[in-house]
């Protein structure tokens, strides 16, 4: 316990360090964190109202509409805080799924070795070939889900196989070092050799993917809910998109808020997360660090 | 060499089955599924047998609900590897191979010819960051580039269509080749082709050279770095012997491999950029069939995508060997597999159910 907490103030002031010095990975960590801040509280803060008496569409911005108002009159910035969380919500599911399965995979693969690693590698290199988005389409179109958790699960069918290979390879060098041969000889159960010997070796390398399964998980359920594959219910950019180009944005000066408002959402999340992703790189990567 | 073809046609092939298999579980089993969707669509209607019924079910999906699962899982297998895929059902005059004979060609020449571009320009920008890495123009263009490649791109679509096909209408709106030429091998329609492809192929271009030249400048770098390029310097080779022969080709090698996996990520994308510019490829039939409930030509394009993104991933394994010899010869390739897992394949994560 006392050990986690140490590693963890390391962790944090080799973080705070390098991000001090690239500015653009800190402007990236703490926007990131702001788009947490807004997933966790933002329904709490604003709501969309569904009762449209009265609403004016396309109103410019004003005090009480600060991104002004969309084709059904509806506030642009209060849409957008809502629909902050369950784009937030299922890009961190789906990593988190896509993450574990390809960690274990990749590990217990390479460590085992032998038959089973050949054949779930085979099974890995199919899952690698299949075309992730037309699969995930299909399989949205005739599950038609909005359920955040089923729709990570399909988000994260064939993600994991990219990290399962990366894993396994490092594997497969940690095999033969010191402390895996005494783990084993002292007869420690797979899960334990694992869990607690393999898996902090490729902790790093992990992180890093994590966040860039974020960005790829956020691409796809937003893309989903643009092309309303996804079925409409809730708030969120994808669906916000979705509406204002139904209703014409492409061809009206009118609702260039509406259109825009949320895409520069979803543009600044992503940019965010990749250049955050770019100092955990360094502090994981000391070779890096040296440059 | 030969091992390698099988093993890797092997492979191909596995894939095909898969994924034809995926399709018709996907058809037969799923609750709610499209089959049995469509069989009570019917009854609904009424004024037809239970017999009719099923066999417009079977006219439309070569599958019957109640039928035994075994006998029609090779039956569809048969089929499919025929080309035999059903017919469309908001058009059932037409065969779904019918509608996707005339979809697959735009698709490969959008995202080959952006395919191309965006490797020739990714590696000319990553060489140069990584020729010249403390100039502006490195910093500039990596924060330029990072900054691009992280934008999705539908959104990309999005803004071109509104800049330039709408605001400021430079390019048509949206088709493969405007009605008024005629298809063949003459200069207006080659035009017409070009100008309608201009718009999706740079919405693809825009947001995918970006990945190119970061790797391009990783790899790059890092073989500057090696002794083998200071031996060559302090030999006396000519810069321009280094820079080809010694960096160049050592640093394409990594790029090549990652060629296979950014197809699947194109393919993928066609689905958002041939919607947006209503552009008739696969991608835009399959939307157009997810929207209309059109199973049998969803399942159709998907195995389509599918089988397209294999055959090409093929073709990058197959021509691998002639950039690294090293991988097709058993030899060198259990050396290789020793230090570097199985050598043939990178690990680029491009995003979890993007890649």
């Amino acid at each position: 316990m006392k050990e986690a907490f140490i590693r963890s103030r390391e962790f944090l002031r080799d973080l705070w360090r390098i991000s001090r010095s690239d500015k653009g990975a800190m402007a990236g960590g703490l926007i990131v964190l702001g788009y947490c801040t807004v997933a966790i509280i933002g329904p709490s803060i604003s709501h969309v109202s569904t009762n449209l008496t009265g609403a004016t569409p396309y109103l410019g911005p004003s005090l009480r509409y600060p991104l002004g108002t969309d084709s059904l009159g509806q506030s642009v910035l209060s849409q957008l805080i809502v629909g902050t969380r369950p784009v937030i919500e299922v890009g961190f599911l789906t990593a988190i799924i896509t993450v574990s399965v390809g960690v274990v995979v990749g590990l217990v693969s390479g460590y085992v070795g032998g038959v089973a690693d050949s054949a779930i590698m085979r099974v890995t290199d199919v899952f690698l070939t299949l075309p992730g988005l037309p699969l995930v389409i299909v399989i949205a179109a005739i599950v038609h889900t909005s359920n955040p958790f089923v729709l990570a699960v399909i988000l994260s069918l064939t993600g994991w196989a990219g990290l399962a290979r990366a894993v396994r390879s490092q594997a497969l060098s940690l095999r033969g070092s010191d402390f895996v041969e005494a783990a084993k000889m002292q007869g420690l159960p797979l899960s334990n050799i694992v869990g607690r010997q393999l898996l902090p070796n490729v902790g790093p390398y992990v992180a890093i993917h994590f966040l860039l399964a974020v960005t790829g998980a956020i691409y796809a359920e937003v893309g989903l809910f643009l092309l309303g594959i996804a079925p409409i219910s809730g708030t969120n950019w994808g669906l916000m998109i979705n509406s204002a180009m139904s209703n014409g944005a492409l061809y009206t000066t009118k609702s260039e808020l509406s259109l825009f408002a949320p895409m520069a959402a979803i543009v600044i999340l992503q940019v965010s997360l990749v250049f955050f992703s770019r100092a955990l790189d360094r502090v994981f990567n000391p070779r890096l660090r040296v440059q | 060499m030969a091992a390698y073809v099988a093993k890797r046609l092997l492979m191909a092939l596995v894939v095909i089955i898969v994924v034809m298999s995926l399709s018709f579980f996907m058809v037969r089993l799923m609750p709610g599924s499209p089959m049995s969707a469509l069989e009570a669509q019917l009854e609904q209607q009424g004024g037809l047998t239970p017999q009719q019924i099923q066999q417009k079910v079977n006219i439309i999906y070569g599958l019957t609900p109640k039928g035994p699962l075994l006998p029609q899982y090779f039956s569809y297998m048969g089929h499919a590897f025929e080309g035999n895929l059903g017919r469309s059902i908001t058009n059932p005059g037409e065969t779904v191979m019918h509608v996707l004979a005339g979809a697959l060609p735009w698709t490969i020449f959008a995202v080959g010819v952006a395919l191309i571009i965006s490797f020739l320009l990714g590696i000319a920008i990553g060489s140069l960051m990584a020729a010249f890495p403390d100039s502006w123009f490195a910093k500039f263009t990596t924060f330029v580039v990072s900054l691009l490649s992280a934008i999705p791109n539908y959104l990309v679509a999005i803004v071109l269509l509104y800049l330039l096909a709408d605001t400021y209408q430079i390019f048509p709106l949206g088709g493969a080749y405007s009605a008024s030429v005629k298809p063949g091998f003459n200069l207006p329609f080659i035009g017409s082709v070009f100008s309608h492809g201009a718009l999706p192929i740079a919405a693809y271009v825009i947001t995918s050279f970006g990945g190119w030249a970061l790797a391009m400048k990783g790899t790059a770098v890092s073989v500057l770095g090696s002794e083998y390029v200071r031996a060559a310097q302090a030999g006396g080779l000519s810069s321009r012997r280094i820079a080809q022969s010694y960096v160049g080709r050592n640093s394409m090698l990594p790029q090549v491999t990652s060629l296979a996996l950014s197809i699947g990520f194109l393919f993928g994308g066609s689905v958002f950029i041939e919607t947006y510019f209503t552009y008739p490829g696969l991608g835009y039939y399959l939307i157009q069939a997810v929207d209309n409930r059109d199973y049998s030509l969803m399942m159709g394009c998907f195995l389509l995508i599918a089988v397209a993104v294999v055959l090409s991933n093929l073709a990058v394994d197959l021509l691998y060997p002639l950039v690294d010899p090293r991988i097709a010869s058993p030899a060198a390739s259990r050396r290789l597999d020793k230090t570097t897992d199985d050598g043939a394949r990178p690990v680029v994560v491009e995003g979890s159910a993007a890649a």
